[in-house]
């Protein structure tokens, strides 16, 4: 349908701490025009990878190509990208509209009009002096100048953090909303993975410093199954397949099992007397991350010995 | 309304089938279009785009080039038929599977059936969805 | 807008760091430096009078050279600004206060040098050995002394950022280390009256020379390391 233009290209792209590896040797690329979601635990390398791509960070190895070029350093790039972190530093002094004021200066399709509705919606208080704002209202501010800037590319890093569920809502609402009439590239992470599940075409999963899914997020979507019922009965459907996850309770098992399941899968499943239950992308990006962690250690052991 | 464990776009497809199937969108109506059935289910616009396209592939809608997409003539009789065809795999086999759970032949099945069936008005439009 | 110009905008969202201390320090110790000597004028002394107190908002600026760093680098980052872009813009604004500031001094200068001190023979302004130079030195040399002390604070501040608190203080304690050397070596040639008299020959101007070389110097350093800093 659409032909694909990668936005950004990353290969190969590894940042060593110290003792340790933030990134490990990953490669991706971002399509322009599409919303991902980049997707994760605390500290599995989300942000590091966004500060590369942003030039706020540098690489340890690897080539990072923003627009075709290199955005170190490079104005021409950089300018068409906006990065709005979790947590931000504002100059001391500045009040909301200071913050705006620069963003005016710096992006160019900057959206006066949209910045002001979206300052009502958040109920961003005007008077008060950004250092001084609460958890949320230091989001909004955040979360506003990302909309608003209407950056070609535009990163968001879990910056609806402070945000309560209804502000998270209005959020998501005018991101969808202002991305339908003004398409645009859109990264966003997040651990609030089923809040933003039907908003993003994509999904990268990275866990410690690799990516460990980067599928479109309809193809995850029916990937799993949780088969419920006489722990005998699952345990000899399951043969065979690739379990992520198990639980029991007295005779009573549950287990994601990974792959589609087809008609006929259903059908013994009616018959052994088990229950299928969906599995959410939550669940199954959680499940997923908890499996490669575990076959990891267990090679780890496997390597010392 | 929507499920966990599918595909997105083909759920935006069904509900646009069932408004097909049920009347509520006619032939040669104007289908909703992909901005609208986003902003109604909350969901990426590029996602409701692959479910009208695979109506559009089926043959469902069609595109009125500068308008918009529009119901196909037959599209109802259509989809019926796929869904009859379907009927047995998701309602049947399942019925089936539970009432042998209980013990229940599928003489007694059919029995059930015909009396629910003839059951007076007033029972049935409590089960109304 | 030129972006560079727009990060002048930028540092100026900070007004009380840029502006207004600036400002009330050159205010305040101007005021005090007045009254004592008008104090001591009428209890009968002749003057003529010089304090220290025309240092005071050229120290400030070491304050402002490192806030403008740290109140605003990350910030910067934020609006997709260039290291370079940065940089730049800072010095222009660091320039501009500079200016005004060595503006004010040169002006302030000639009025004490027209009014005897402002009739109490009391100087703030006008240093005998800068305003030797003219009013057009001594600008020069106090626009060249506020763009080096805004420099120190900047690219201790950077240092700060890039390296952390212990590679600064080493640094300074090094520096420290090395005048006191510096020192001990004077005093033990015997050179002191051999360095006053090469002061005295070298102006206000020529000071001034050295001052701004050593601005580019430390400016060069703070770049090259600012390259490098994450926000």
């Amino acid at each position: 349908m659409t032909t694909a233009t990668p936005v950004i290209e990353v290969k190969n792209l590894t940042k060593r701490y110290r003792d340790t590896l933030a990134v490990d040797d990953v490669s991706f690329t971002i399509e322009k025009d599409t919303i991902y979601g980049l997707l994760g635990r605390n500290g599995a390398g989300k942000t590091t990878v966004m500060s590369i791509l942003t030039a706020q960070n540098f690489a340890t190895s690897g080539d990072v190509r923003v627009f075709g070029e290199r955005p170190y350093e490079n104005a021409r790039v950089l300018e068409r990208l906006c990065f709005v972190r979790e947590s931000q530093k504002y100059p001391d002094d500045a009040l909301a509209k200071h913050a705006f004021g620069a963003a005016r200066l710096f992006f160019r399709n900057w959206n006066e009009e949209l910045a002001r509705q979206l300052i009502e919606d958040f109920q961003l208080p005007m008077k008060t002096r950004i250092k001084k704002m609460s958890r949320g209202q230091l989001s909004a501010v955040g979360v506003i100048i990302g909309l608003a800037a209407r950056a070609e590319i535009t990163f968001f890093d879990e910056p609806y953090l402070g945000l309560d569920a209804v502000a998270r809502q209005i959020f998501y609402d005018r991101l969808l909303e202002d991305y339908t009439e003004h398409p645009r590239t859109v990264i966003l992470s997040s651990h609030l993975i089923d809040e933003v599940a039907n908003i993003i075409e994509r999904v990268l999963v990275i866990d410690r410093g690799r990516i460990i899914m980067n599928e479109e997020t309809d193809a995850v979507r029916n990937r799993a199954a949780n088969i419920v019922g006489d722990a005998n009965a699952v345990d000899t459907f399951v043969r065979g397949r690739e379990v992520l996850h198990r639980e029991s309770l007295g005779h009573v098992a549950s287990v994601t099992v990974l792959g589609a399941l087809t008609a006929e899968d259903r059908e013994r499943l009616a018959a052994a007397g088990l229950d299928v239950a969906p599995v959410s992308l939550q669940q199954l990006i959680v499940r997923t991350t908890q499996h490669a962690a575990a076959r990891a250690a267990a090679s780890d052991e496997g390597a010392l010995r | 309304m929507i499920e966990e464990g599918r595909a997105l776009f083909l759920q935006i497809a069904e509900s646009v089938e069932d408004a097909i199937i049920d009347g509520s969108l006619a032939e040669e109506a104007q289908a909703p279009s992909t901005n609208e059935l986003a902003a109604f289910y909350r969901i990426n616009p590029a996602t409701a785009a692959k479910g009208v396209a695979m109506l559009a592939d089926k043959g469902v809608l069609y595109k009125r080039r500068g308008i918009g997409m529009f119901v196909a003539p037959g599209a109802r009789e259509l989809l019926l038929r796929e869904r009859r065809a379907a009927f047995a795999d998701r309602f049947v086999d399942p019925l089936l599977a539970e009432a042998r759970k209980l013990g229940l032949t599928p003489d007694d099945l059919a029995q059930l059936v015909r009396d629910r069936a003839s059951a007076p008005a007033a029972t049935t439009e409590g089960n109304v969805r | 807008m030129n972006r560079t110009v727009n990060v002048v905008r930028m540092q100026l969202i900070n007004k009380q760091t840029f502006v207004w201390v600036p400002l009330i320090v050159l205010g305040a110790s101007f005021a005090m430096s007045i009254a004592i000597y008008a104090v001591l004028y009428n209890a009968g002394i002749p003057g003529p009078f010089y304090g220290g107190g025309s240092q005071a908002p050229l120290w400030v600026l070491l304050f402002v050279g490192v806030s403008s760093l740290t109140l605003t680098f990350p910030f910067s980052q934020a609006m997709s600004v260039t290291r370079r872009e940065f940089f730049f813009g800072t010095m222009l604004a660091a320039a501009m206060c500079a200016v005004i500031l060595a503006a004010v001094f040169a002006i302030g200068g000639m009025v004490e040098d027209a009014t005897n001190g402002w009739g109490i023979n009391g100087y703030f302004f006008a240093l005998d050995w800068v305003v030797a130079s003219g009013p057009l030195g001594a600008a020069f040399f106090y626009f060249v002394m506020a763009m080096l002390i805004f420099m120190l604070g900047f690219w201790s501040a950077t240092i700060y950022k890039r390296f952390g608190a212990t590679l600064l203080t080493t640094i300074w304690v090094g520096i420290g280390v090395l005048m006191i050397l510096g020192f001990w070596a004077i005093g033990s040639f015997d050179a002191w009256v051999e360095m006053f008299t090469w002061f005295a020959e070298l102006g206000a101007v020529g000071f001034a020379a050295w001052g701004l070389l050593l601005t580019v110097v430390l400016g060069g350093i703070s770049y090259l390391t600012l390259r490098r800093t994450v926000p």
